[in-house]
């Protein structure tokens, strides 16, 4: 590859925080869909419940 | 003043998710606002459209505003007077007055270019993926917390909600103007502020990868907000039966499962994006390019890549959700959207991966004409689905008669290997004097 945007360097210390908080968001989202999911696939509604 | 791009994230991050919230907020008190009013069928559609009417025309000026005046004095004032209208619509007692005052504020929808402007001028082409993606994709869920919390909180007291997202919007509004800062260096701001004049403008909005990065974009949220509308609807009539063999038999019930999902794509393609950011920004470090045609020796050429994948795959599953659909397979259906929302999350955070660094000079402009335009996705998708005979087949003709064309042109438009920003229509007359290129990356 070329140009400088391809070298590898290390990120600064916010990048870590930063995908970890992406990674929180990415879990809430597959948790909220699942069990949003589950509910509606067994009658009882969406997130979070009643019908 | 003392400050961190850190902070500057979160001020434009908070701002953005606030004014998706109040964005969305007219939408989810419209069974409210239809009782109040005894709203018709056609009326309660109007008001539901009215949230996208000033997002195509909104965004261009908003991107442009930022450059020349700088993001944190425009976003105030978006935030000034959506709130501003938000406390009088709660005060309002007249249908035709409170119709208005909605539209302004869903002028609100106008920010996200805005904060896209100010995040580009923060941070290095290195992690510009994850910082967009993380301001886009937790801004974007202020939607659907707006969806999911706003009834809850308020009941049918829709007028407390508005006065209260207004109150709180003039705060933030506060807050961007104190603590906000436009760019890290002054040469940065000053370039883009310069930069945003007329045949800039017209430079940008005539260059074929900025017009590729549109339709790539049309392609991903201009799709994701269309399929927010039509959804819920597609659920309950295309899958009327499987719903009520699930135990939805009052209409109240089936339209909860359908909404759950429909939400399903919302919130993942909302959540994922972040991600989509982080996928580019891997992909830059690693210097993957495996597609053919698209261009490997750019300085973001693998940004280029990632987010021709993404429309690929965005591709490939509007033919799956039809497959599924024609199954009449609803698990099957509810499975393809899971993977499809996270498509789409993948074609909006690479796209805005890309524009800051196609256009480093003018990335508000840049960005009011990606993120502007494309919105009318919103409006054309639902209207194509809509028209066809099969209630399931709509994805498919998009697919084939849109989306393959769009991901051809984007191959296409991608494909210099040298300055791909300085190739368009009228080239040669158009191009500002004392433009700078990438190779500030």
């Amino acid at each position: 590859m070329h140009g400088n945007d391809t070298q590898v360097k290390s990120h600064e210390p916010w990048y870590k925080y930063g995908v970890a908080f992406m990674f929180f968001e990415m879990f809430i989202a597959i948790a909220v869909s699942a069990y949003s999911l589950y509910m509606a696939f067994h009658g009882l509604g969406g997130f979070p419940g009643k019908h | 003043m003392k400050t961190h791009k850190v902070e500057q994230l979160v001020i434009a991050t908070v701002g953005f998710f606030w004014c998706f919230l109040m964005w969305f907020s007219t939408a989810a008190f419209s069974p409210s606002i239809a009782n109040h009013y005894n709203l018709s069928l056609a009326a309660l559609g109007l008001l539901a459209s009215s949230a996208i009417w000033m997002a195509p025309i909104g965004r261009i000026v908003a991107g442009w505003a930022a450059d020349r005046f700088g993001a944190p004095r425009t976003f105030a004032t978006i935030l000034a007077v959506c709130g501003l209208v938000s406390i009088a619509s709660a005060y309002t007692t007249d249908y035709d007055i409170l119709f208005i005052e909605r539209v302004i504020v869903a002028i609100a929808g106008v920010s996200f270019v805005v904060g896209i402007q100010h995040v580009a001028q923060w941070f290095e082409p290195d992690e510009i993926g994850t910082a967009e993606g993380l301001y886009a994709g937790t801004g974007n869920v202020g939607a659907g917390v707006g969806a999911l919390l706003l009834p809850r909180i308020f009941g049918l007291d829709y007028q407390a909600a508005f006065l209260w997202l207004g109150v709180i919007a003039l705060g933030i509004a506060a807050w961007y103007l104190l603590r906000g800062e436009a760019a890290k260096h002054e040469k940065v701001r000053a370039t883009a502020r310069q930069s945003a004049d007329f045949r800039g403008t017209v430079f940008v909005w005539t260059r074929y990868i900025a017009i590729a990065l549109m339709l790539a974009y049309a392609m991903s949220f201009g799709l994701e907000i269309a399929m927010n509308a039509w959804l819920p609807g597609y659920f309950t009539r295309g899958f009327h039966e499987a719903i009520l063999a699930l135990g939805f038999t009052s209409i109240a019930g089936v339209q909860i499962a359908a909404g759950t999902f429909a939400a399903v794509q919302s919130f993942t393609a909302s959540l994922f994006r972040p991600f989509s950011g982080f996928m580019s920004d891997l992909f830059q470090r690693r210097g993957w390019t495996p597609l053919p045609m698209i261009a490997r020796t750019l300085p973001y050429a693998p940004r280029l890549h990632w987010l021709a994948i993404s429309l690929l795959l965005i591709t490939l599953s509007m033919v799956a959700f039809t497959v599924a659909g024609l199954m009449n397979s609803l698990p099957l259906s509810v499975m393809v959207l899971v993977a499809f929302g996270i498509f789409v999350s993948f074609g909006t955070g690479g796209t805005f991966a890309l524009v800051p660094l196609l256009f480093p000079d003018r990335p508000g402009v840049a960005a009011g004409f990606i993120g502007g335009v494309s919105t009318a996705g919103g409006i054309v998708y639902p209207l194509v689905f809509a028209h066809v005979g099969n209630i399931h087949m709509g994805y498919l003709y998009i697919a084939l008669f849109m989306f393959i064309p769009f991901t051809l042109f984007y191959f296409w438009a991608a494909r210099y290997e040298h300055h791909p920003e300085d190739h368009g229509i009228g080239e040669n007359w158009l191009k500002p004097r004392g433009e700078t290129v990438v190779e500030k990356a």
